[in-house]
């Protein structure tokens, strides 16, 4: 079967595999990793079909291009014998305009070096001519060396050609999905907030919800809508609610206004792609059925600003819930006012995040995904976090794919419905925070510990935070 | 927005209404229709989730006539069509949703319904 290489990003290196395998997923065809180091700049992958790399081409933001792979070698000489043997891999190319470019990875070509390596290929026997602007093949060297800091000019001279594996391939394409996430930047986007995250990660986040064409996929904790546009950029149509609809609307208010998230989804030419923008509170949802959401993507808010919220009064405060609709002076209901807002409490993200999975396990169609953000004390982080709830199992490549930030990270949680069947709206009822097991999970109590500088729990002093770093999302 | 995809997904939520709480009743609407591309697989995908009476009722509140009173066994293009018209095409952007049940009013403004709870309506 067919191998190609791929020239992948060394950012983000924990959500490499998982989104390829998110990319397989979505359009069902099989991916085999080859390389033995899964981690470099180029990753060597088997598909069964051609057809393929067009979905990982369309798909792959960590990609920025694809390659027929046929040969790869420690050293050039092997690389040429291995080439020699195989002139039948040219002869479909052979009258056809082309060209060879040499690349790299931990390095950087100076000189008269690249020439050379394009002239050593010369028993190639290419008779279309050489075209560097649009040639109809594109042949690509790529050499991939270890990262190494470098000081003096000699030293620099001294790691021409000490790379630990040359490739040979003809490049399919460029990756179409990676240009997106400067085009939907949030510096250049039409409506945005200042927890709004950025576009890579919406798109990560986006892969790992199996998004396409004819998908629903629902965030309820929408803000400004981060993660929608990259679900309705892949094609599916998407949902958002939130407890505070001005996040989805923006300041701007009366007849004929935009609402901020749909001037940013037209701006990306996804309007028609947004079922809806609803202002409620999760925990007290009017949706009336189960079974019919493809993925709920959500990044939960876990700010110290702007943490999670509920309708509901706090346990300290004396007054409770009213029984009654409250009377105004001229007669009439409070609540029947537009200026009306119920009275709010926060949302512990433990509880949330169980409820999250239990509103998953409700909504979701089988095999239907739950991706979400959770962030995480890194040295308490324990597998036990996250929830364990009948019918939704977790998906984990390897240690998980985690954003670190050094004492925290945010890490991005995928999980699947594997129930068949729709189950019981969840009752968002408080948990007993002592009765959990015999630990609290690392995300606890998070934006308070993040104030405190993630002391550990039993030291109660807090450092005065310098700040400069936020703990916002969404 | 709000289309009736959706709203054919939401019910009076206020607590211990549970009678006559679907479907929400529009009033006061202004009705925009936009034409979205055509995707029958969804409409067909879709079709089980969705509760043919309220729709057809809400359709008919609305001055959509071209839904039959009962669900077609199997559904010709042509009905699917009228189908993704009434689903995807309709959009409520300003008006009113009430509850049948207990008279709860759920305004639509810009196309977002305000679906939040008043505090003596969420009991606990
Ligand atoms: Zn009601």
């Amino acid at each position: 079967m067919p191998l190609y290489i791929l020239r992948v990003s060394l950012d983000h290196l924990t959500f490499r595999l998982p989104s390829l395998l998110s990319i397989s997923q979505t359009f069902d065809f099989p991916i085999r990793f080859v390389s033995e180091d899964k981690f470099r700049g180029i990753l060597v992958v088997e598909l069964a079909h051609k057809k393929d790399v067009q979905h990982l081409i369309d798909r792959g933001t960590l990609i920025m291009w694809i390659a027929e792979l046929y040969a790869q070698a420690e050293t050039y000489d092997d690389l040429h014998a291995q080439l020699r043997e195989r002139p039948d891999l040219f002869d479909e190319y052979r009258q056809r305009t082309f060209k060879i470019t040499p690349e790299a990875a931990n390095y950087h070509f100076i000189g008269s070096r690249p020439l050379e390596i394009v002239k050593s290929f010369a028993y190639l026997d290419m008779r279309g001519g050489v075209e560097l602007e649009n040639p109809e093949v594109d042949f690509v060297v790529f050499e991939d060396y270890d990262s190494e800091t470098i000081h003096t000019h000699e030293q620099r001279l001294a790691r021409d050609g000490r790379f630990r594996t040359v490739y040979f391939g003809r490049r399919i394409g460029f990756s179409r999905a990676r240009p997106l996430v400067k085009e939907q930047s949030v510096k250049t986007r039409a409506y945005y907030g200042n927890t709004s995250m950025e576009a890579e990660m919406g798109f990560l986040m986006a892969n790992q919800t199996l998004a396409r064409t004819g998908k629903i996929i629902y965030d309820p904790f929408a803000g400004t809508g981060s993660m929608l546009y990259a679900c309705a950029t892949f094609g599916a149509y998407v949902m958002g609610s939130d407890i505070d609809g001005r996040q989805m609307r923006g300041k701007s208010k009366g007849p004929d206004v935009t609402p901020g998230m749909l001037r940013a989804a037209a701006q990306y030419g996804v309007a028609d792609k947004f079922l809806d923008l609803l202002t409620f509170d999760v925990t007290r949802s009017p949706i009336r059925r189960g079974g019919w959401v493809d993925a709920i993507i959500t990044d939960p808010p876990y700010g110290v600003r702007a943490g999670a919220k509920r309708i509901g009064k706090k346990s300290t405060r004396k007054t409770p819930l009213r029984e009654d609709p409250y009377v105004l002076e001229d007669g009439t209901f409070a609540h029947t006012k537009s200026t009306y807002v119920p009275p709010f409490r926060p949302y512990e993200l433990v509880n949330l995040t169980l409820d999250l999975v239990l509103l998953a396990r409700y909504l979701l169609v089988p095999r239907g995904r739950l991706v979400f953000f959770l962030p995480t004390v890194t040295e308490e982080y324990d597998a036990i976090d996250i929830p364990v709830v009948e019918g939704m199992r977790e998906l984990k490549v390897g240690d998980g794919s985690v954003q670190d930030f050094g004492k925290w990270g945010r890490r991005l949680i995928t999980m699947e419905k594997t129930a068949e069947d729709d189950g019981e709206m969840p009752k968002f009822e408080d948990q007993d925070i002592n009765s959990l097991a015999d630990k609290l999970p690392a995300h606890h109590d998070f934006a308070r510990r993040y104030y405190e500088r993630f002391a550990p729990r039993n030291n109660s002093t807090p450092d005065v935070p310098t700040d400069g770093e936020s703990a916002g999302s969404s | 927005m709000v289309r009736l995809i959706t709203h054919n997904m939401l019910a009076c939520h206020v607590r211990n209404c549970n009678k006559d709480n679907f479907p929400l009743i529009f009033s006061e609407v202004e009705l925009v229709i936009r034409e979205t591309p055509e995707n029958l697989d969804f409409i067909r995908r879709f079709l089980p989730k969705l509760d043919w009476t309220a729709l057809v009722d809400t359709a008919r509140s609305l001055g959509d006539t071209t839904l039959p009173d009962e669900q077609p066994v199997e559904m010709t293009d042509d009905q699917l069509r009228a189908l993704h018209h009434v689903l995807m095409e309709m959009h409520v952007e300003e008006g009113n949703m009430t509850c049948r049940g207990c008279g709860h009013v759920y305004p639509i403004s810009n196309g977002i319904p305000n679906m939040l709870l008043a505090e003596h309506e969420v009991g606990r």
